[in-house]
């Protein structure tokens, strides 16, 4: 397991230096590639808190049963420098969230994407492209 | 959601778009004289105040294979391209960087969050070929010995202690001294008082708090994550020497790996002593400057110069151990793995009974 990791280390630095976005954490060591997930659910709260914020999700099981997921989202400094509030994101907003779960096996998850239910994304997405090319 | 809501989601949008090209246009470059002279505070100092970015995508050491000191404007917007493009486009699903949250939606990739502009090809500015000096035989045992301490933790996700002190939320690269952008939140707010100079660091919430009234250094056996800073004013430049660090914080590569190249490199030591060079050469910009001796550490003196860029506020109060269940989450998951690889092997070994 030990070589294992050492890859995983060595790979992630490599990427790291590829994307030079300094990940606070070491994200595949916290979730699993194994398993990625689409959760559909109801916002309940948004921890807009650091180093990464959670959104809480009620989400309907097949049998009828509503489990609460927690899904790991970015730092929200940039978006309250904007103007972001939690109100931005009411509680009840429906969400789809495409993503891989912890490794534990318990209900949390990496928010890989974040849309509402007609495609458009939570936030932002793509705009830096279009920064770039204006100037 | 409502459509009045969703719309303001869409309008927060433009917001951000618009303010990003605002901050990235808006930047001059360095290596240009400035004939800026800085409006005073009250007392009479240099006015600093206000909300500073220091990200950019210049790195620190030059790339391998460039040999010039400063890239023209086109290259540097080819490379900002190229650079943008990256980091928007999308990780493929079932690789290790797809295993993220999004940093465009979170308005954390660097051009999207705002952009200092230099033509530097690196921010090393002396030795002359933009590279770190070589380093001593004694902080290649340093490192190895930092290595070898992770190891027997069992590797960087092993114990709590193994992992890095962002991780931890202890101190981020950003906080130095010297300050280096950290990818993003690399913003800082400079206060001035009579007779100190405070820099809050965003990441991860670190004040610096500079005395100006000349005092001495304090005893080596003081020693600290951030030194101990001293500051003076030089003309227009506020200048600062800081001394007593921990040595638990090495610079710039705090485990001893550079994250640009995943090359092993040690980092500084306890002796490490800075010189920062602060000078508001424009309305919207300050030139940030630093001079690096560790003798311990490096064969020579080295320094760097990087630009400051004003931006808008306030900072978000980055309270890293509020919400760092990662910590939490990354044992867990490792605790997992052995138990799965203990597993194995008692399996393996029931099978060749």
């Amino acid at each position: 397991m030990r070589t294992r990791l050492g890859r995983l280390v060595v790979w992630g630095g490599l990427l790291l230096g590829a994307t030079s976005l300094s990940a606070h954490h070491a994200f595949s060591a916290e979730f699993d590639i194994t398993k990625p997930l689409e959760l559909r659910g109801t916002l309940v709260k948004w921890e807009m808190i650091n180093p990464h914020s959670w959104f809480h999700l009620d989400v309907t099981e097949a049998d009828g049963t509503v489990v609460t997921w927690l899904v790991e989202g970015g730092s929200p400094n940039e978006l309250i420098r904007q103007g972001v509030t939690m109100n931005t994101v009411p509680v009840e907003t429906e969400l789809i969230v495409d993503g891989y779960r912890s490794k534990d096996g318990t209900a949390k998850a990496v928010g890989r994407n974040f849309t509402l239910p007609d495609g458009q994304r939570l936030f932002l997405g793509g705009s830096a492209n279009r920064i770039s090319n204006e100037r | 959601m409502t459509i009045t809501q969703r719309s303001f989601v869409s309008i927060r949008v433009m917001a951000l778009t618009i303010t990003a090209i605002v901050v990235v246009g808006a930047v001059p470059v360095t290596g240009q004289e400035s004939t800026y002279t800085a409006p005073r505070t009250p007392d009479g100092q240099p006015d600093l105040q206000g909300f500073w970015s220091n990200q950019t995508y210049t790195p620190l050491e030059r790339p391998d294979g460039v040999t010039k000191e400063f890239y023209t404007a086109e290259e540097v917007a080819e490379i900002e391209t190229g650079r943008t493009q990256g980091e928007v486009s999308q990780t493929t699903p079932g690789t290790i960087p797809d295993v993220h949250y999004d940093f465009t939606q979170f308005g954390l990739d660097r051009s999207q969050s705002g952009l200092t502009r230099s033509l530097r090809t690196s921010l090393i500015v002396d030795p002359p070929n933009g590279k770190l000096p070589p380093v001593t035989a004694l902080a290649e045992q340093r490192a190895a010995e930092q290595r070898a301490a992770r190891e027997r933790m069992g590797g960087r996700w092993g114990a709590a202690e193994a992992n890095e002190l962002d991780d931890r939320c202890i101190i981020m690269i950003g906080a130095g001294p010297p300050m280096l952008n950290t990818g993003y939140n690399s913003n800082y707010q400079i206060v001035q008082a009579p007779g100190y100079v405070m820099i809050l660091v965003e990441m991860v919430h670190d004040a610096r708090i500079i005395p100006l009234d000349g005092r001495d250094h304090p005893s080596p056996k003081l020693r600290q994550w951030m030194g101990a800073p001293r500051g003076r004013w030089e003309g227009e430049t506020l200048v600062v020497e800081t001394s007593n660090f921990n040595g638990k914080n090495p610079f710039p590569n705090r485990s001893s790996v550079n994250a640009e190249t995943g090359r092993i490199v040690p980092g500084s030591g306890d002796q490490m002593r800075v010189t920062e060079r602060f000078t508001r050469v424009a309305e919207d910009q300050i030139n940030y400057e630093f001079r690096v001796e560790d003798p311990e550490t490096w064969a020579r003196p080295w320094s760097a110069e990087m630009p400051m860029q004003k931006t808008n506020g306030p900072i978000f109060e980055h309270a890293c151990h509020e919400g760092n269940y990662g910590l939490y989450n990354t044992l867990v998951g490792n605790r997992l793995e052995e138990a799965q690889a203990a597993a194995e092997v008692e399996a393996a070994g029931t099978d060749s009974r």
